[in-house]
């Protein structure tokens, strides 16, 4: 039986479609209502369960279609934060960088009548997705704490009750994305001390994801975040963060990028499949998560389902691989 | 006391009418405009940042690197040998660039920077410096290389096309020119690479400078003492740093002081960036103390970058007693 091996998921974001992209901006100049944006979100998350399940996806997400920026959305929501001007992040995209002006503080809940609007479409279970107290510190200008671990300490604890809210409403999967924990190497334990604030008590299974730095520099360390399951970008550096495993064993479940998503064209089937056998060498079938390197709002809706598919089908080729093999 | 500013400048404001390039960059994509109008644009965005940064005051000015999509991408897009790679983070920082592929040797006309140079001659009514990326950030940031053998080639091949793109430059009429090179401090254990490269760039006839920034100098602080180029960047705000003790290392260079935090939006107030550079001045002479932001202030908003630098350089005439303007 190998319908528990390899789950395949996603890392989160999927494309809007144009709809949603042009509502948004019409939103934007305050030409549509709440309302009428927050019923085409709705739609356009209804549209992703339905592909990501016809797709043949394990693990579903909601494709954070109400969400612009992965940090911004959170600080757009909290007290004590407030919306900075323009910066680039790169070529001509350009976005909204939070300012922390204040102490910070969760009057709502955030994210959980997202998650419970996913889940209700599907039997599948979908992640609760959540962005990590080091990042939100690390994407925003820190105005208002005197160092950069009081912001972030103090953020933990924001996301702690919003991961709790997420497990009382039936997440059994709690992602906490840090993709700026290698920004400083030199602040891991800091990281790692708010992650442990964030999954303290939580029952389900968390994960976190990792993307676009140097993993090196915070391997074996980034071992010690407390969390089950560490999700990182892996085609786009051709694998080669796992060249770090032989000298220390990964000890965590990996859920493991197999096609690049900064890409226009996607891998083959082969390439991808080849990157689960890679992954294979260090971590166990039950263990190893296939999906995308990182979040894929920057493609297009059918580049999206395109990336997915190739995910979907070189798991399959190795699941088959496995079945052959006798226990 | 004197001011200056370091790399890219914001090229684009919060405002829809400060959004020009955005607009035309989106409509180039779409092809709904080519090449020679998005150069006017261009052009008219760095008449923008350069009247910007001469309306704050500051002594001497670049022009704000418009055209640059990153510190690398100039010379990745002109130089033969190289091509443009994937996208990785900028050292730690939210924003991304692309790193350099290098699929064979790599040479260049040493014109890759010397239009724009033109440009902003044309325009600049203060003093303008020019700038080029360092060849240890070059080599360092390099996702791949099919032509060279080691990291040791790699950054005196760059060296050796950086020293070209200066001589062309200089015979263009720049007389100073920054070389960014934040890998000197991200990377200390290639302080005698860099040193070696840096021989190869060095010309008596215009002052270099090696600018660094993100992370502190401590580690190399006495080794860029002996560099030769005639000014040293250093960053005092991103880190801890003992640099403030150890500045009579510098004994005839002069130094460019990050003093104004260029990546975050707390604006510092005129004591504030006055208490740096009395602290500096206890162990360097006034006139060669340059004070700066840490980094390119294209890491802020342009209404924040604005006001950073109005408190640079009012910070700046308070050490001097100078009265600002009204």
């Amino acid at each position: 039986m190998t319908d528990n091996l390899l789950l395949t998921t996603t890392v989160g974001s999927f494309g809007k479609p144009d709809y949603l992209t042009k509502a948004r901006g019409q939103n934007a100049r305050g030409k549509l209502g709440a309302t009428e944006l927050e019923e085409l979100e709705r739609k356009a998350t209804a549209e992703w369960i339905r592909r990501q399940e016809d797709i043949g996806l394990d693990v579903l997400v909601d494709g954070e279609m109400y969400r612009g920026d992965m940090v911004a959305y959170f600080a757009e929501r909290l007290e004590g934060f407030k919306i900075g001007g323009l910066v680039r992040s790169y070529g001509n995209r350009y976005y909204h960088k939070p300012v922390i002006a204040g102490p910070v503080k969760r009057n709502a809940p955030l994210t959980v009548t997202w998650f419970e609007y996913a889940q209700s479409l599907t039997s599948k279970p979908v992640k609760g997705m959540l962005t990590g107290p080091y990042t939100l510190l690390d994407w925003s200008y820190n105005e208002a704490y005197p160092t950069r671990r009081d912001a972030v300490l103090a953020l933990a604890e924001i996301v702690r009750d919003e991961a709790r809210d997420l497990e009382r409403a039936g997440a059994k999967y709690i992602q906490i994305d840090e993709p700026a924990i290698h920004a400083r190497p030199e602040e891991i334990e800091i990281a790692i001390e708010a992650m442990g604030i964030v999954t303290a008590g939580l029952s389900a299974k968390t994960i976190s994801h990792i993307c676009y730095g140097d993993f090196a520099a915070i391997y074996p360390q980034v071992l010690d975040l407390p969390v089950d399951q560490l999700d990182l970008a892996m085609a786009n550096y051709g694998y080669r963060w796992l060249e770090l495993f032989d000298r220390n064993a990964f000890t965590k479940e990996l859920a493991i990028g197999i096609v690049d998503v900064h890409a226009h064209q996607t891998e083959t089937v082969d390439e991808a499949a080849e990157g689960i056998r890679k992954g294979l060498r260090y971590v166990s079938a039950e263990k190893l998560w296939p999906h995308p390197d990182c979040g894929l709002k920057t493609r297009t809706v059918e580049e999206c389902v395109e990336k997915c598919a190739v995910v979907v089908a070189a798991t399959k080729v190795v699941r088959k691989e496995l079945a052959k093999v006798p226990a | 006391m004197r001011t200056t500013v370091i790399g890219a400048y914001p090229k684009i404001g919060d405002a829809l009418e400060a959004q020009e390039l955005r607009r035309a960059l989106h409509r180039r994509d779409r092809g709904e405009v080519g090449d020679v109008e998005l150069d006017k644009v261009y052009d008219e965005v760095t008449r923008a940042a350069i009247g910007e940064i001469e309306g704050a005051g500051v002594d001497t000015v670049n022009d704000g690197q418009i055209r640059w999509d990153d510190l690398l991408a100039p010379v990745a897009r002109s130089w033969t040998g190289v091509e443009q790679g994937p996208l990785e983070r900028f050292y730690d920082n939210n924003t991304y660039y692309r790193q350099p592929v290098i699929t064979g040797p790599i040479t260049t006309t040493g014109q890759s920077l010397v239009r724009d140079y033109g440009f902003a001659k044309g325009v600049a009514k203060a003093r303008l410096k020019a700038g080029v990326p360092g060849p240890l950030t070059f080599a360092t940031l390099t996702a791949r290389d099919d032509q060279y053998r080691s990291i040791e080639e790699r950054t005196l091949a760059a060296a050796d096309a950086i020293a070209k793109e200066i001589a062309g430059l200089a015979a263009a009429g720049a007389r100073m020119i920054d070389i960014e090179d934040p890998a000197v401090v991200a990377a200390p254990k290639y302080i005698e690479l860099a040193r070696e490269a840096y021989a190869r760039l060095a010309d008596a006839g215009h002052a270099l400078a090696l600018v660094t920034y993100f992370f502190p100098a401590d580690a190399v602080l006495e080794s860029l003492a002996s560099f030769p180029v005639g000014v040293i960047g250093l960053d005092v705000r991103s880190r801890e740093t003992t640099a403030f003790e150890r500045l009579d290392a510098f004994r005839t260079q002069y130094v460019l002081l990050g003093v104004v935090d260029a990546r975050n939006t707390r604006l510092e107030t005129a004591e504030e960036v006055a208490g740096y550079a009395e602290r500096a001045l206890k162990l360097l002479p006034q006139e060669r103390l340059i004070l700066a932001p840490t980094t390119s202030l294209e890491y802020l908003p342009r209404d924040i970058a604005r006001a950073k630098l109005a408190a640079l350089v009012e910070g700046a005439r308070l050490v001097t007693g100078e009265k600002v303007p009204a």
